[in-house]
């Protein structure tokens, strides 16, 4: 009979070549963008009561972020055209680099795409427009890239492509330009 | 006072692969158990202050990775799978070729997640009721049973040396 300590050993044993391959600073870094992710929203409901001002604060910091991106930061993506008026996004994960979402927004206007981008959240609307896999075909590659093929054409009238930025994965949906917005981590 | 960073990291380095065991077992999932326990400890370092003070800040981790997955799935539907490392499976991918694990991971989802937090973790009943919700009773009964069929397991004809006389 094997006794209760003798198996709790083996379970234990059973699994001890499990090890967790995210470095602390990734866990840091990610903890990060989740404090500025939560100081912007903050930012943005300021705007519902003082709108000159918190447009201030929100300028003051999209320009900090940017200068402090261009000096220690990778760019997070990289956008192209594609064939049949589609474009194709790289996005890259990991400590390195750091997305700035307003400036993938813009750069997905240029391509055509309407898009809410943002990072260690995401967000839904109620009711959420049909057709995302027409939009949106994804894959991710071993080094940790993600390739996207975006289809601005087969976005419906009055939707935008959301776009959700995690260190470790990426969330998309459909969302309507004009319905409130539920956004969560 | 030590610098809380410092703490932080002590705190990460000496309890990250119990919490990955922990939740791995309990969603059989390797990958997808690294990217909720690293978002779990992400979560502690922004609530560092309180979480320094739990009684068991492991545990929490491990809560909080067990209730991600949960919201995790509830979006499941709405998420365009990424491939291998984002896609949600429900395949046992742990890929631990040991008979004692494939047992484990053969055991229902609430007794493994007992299995992970009592073994695994270390916690006390109360503890375990605590973090899965559920009566002490119940996690008892949970263990009971999941000892049982492992211990089944390990008694299994292969599991029993030959001896020639």
């Amino acid at each position: 009979m094997i006794s209760d300590t003798d198996l709790e050993h083996k379970v234990r044993a059973s699994v001890s070549d499990l090890h967790m391959r995210i470095p602390v600073e990734a866990i840091l870094d990610n903890a990060r963008r989740r404090r500025r992710s939560r100081r912007i929203m903050l930012s943005a409901t300021a705007v519902v009561g003082c709108a000159a001002v918190a447009l201030a604060a929100i300028g003051l910091t999209a320009t900090h972020e940017t200068a402090r991106t261009a000096k220690a930061q990778l760019a997070a993506f990289t956008l192209s055209g594609g064939p049949g008026g589609s474009a194709s996004l790289t996005l890259h994960k990991g400590a390195q680099y750091r997305l700035d979402p307003d400036a993938l927004r813009r750069a997905l206007a240029e391509h055509g795409i309407p898009a809410l981008v943002t990072v260690g959240t995401s967000c839904d609307t109620n009711p959420e427009p049909d057709g995302l896999d027409r939009v949106v075909t994804a894959s991710r590659q071993s080094s940790g890239d993600v390739f996207i093929t975006i289809n601005p054409g087969a976005i419906p009238a009055g939707a935008e492509l959301s776009i959700g930025y995690f260190s470790s994965h990426t969330r998309y949906s459909l969302i309507e330009q004009k319905a409130p917005k539920t956004c969560s981590a | 006072m030590r610098d809380t960073r410092a703490e932080f990291v002590e705190f990460y380095e000496a309890n990250k692969d119990a919490c990955l065991r922990a939740v791995a077992v309990s969603v059989a999932d390797r990958d997808l158990a690294e990217e909720l326990v690293g978002e779990a400890f992400a979560r502690a370092w922004t609530r560092w202050p309180r979480i320094r003070g739990h009684p068991a800040p492991a545990a929490w981790v491990v809560r909080v990775a067990l209730n991600t997955r949960v919201s995790w799935w509830r979006r499941r539907r709405r998420e365009v799978p990424l491939g291998e490392h984002d896609a949600w499976s429900n395949d046992l991918t742990l890929d631990l070729d040991l008979d004692i694990a494939a047992a484990l991971l053969r055991l229902p989802r609430r007794q493994r997640e007992v299995v992970a937090l009592r073994v695994l973790l270390d916690l006390d009943t109360e503890t375990t009721a605590r973090i899965l919700g559920i009566a002490p009773g119940t996690v008892t009964g949970h263990l009971a049973r999941a000892t049982s069929v492992l211990r089944r397991q390990l008694l299994s004809p292969e599991h029993i040396t030959e001896v020639t006389p």
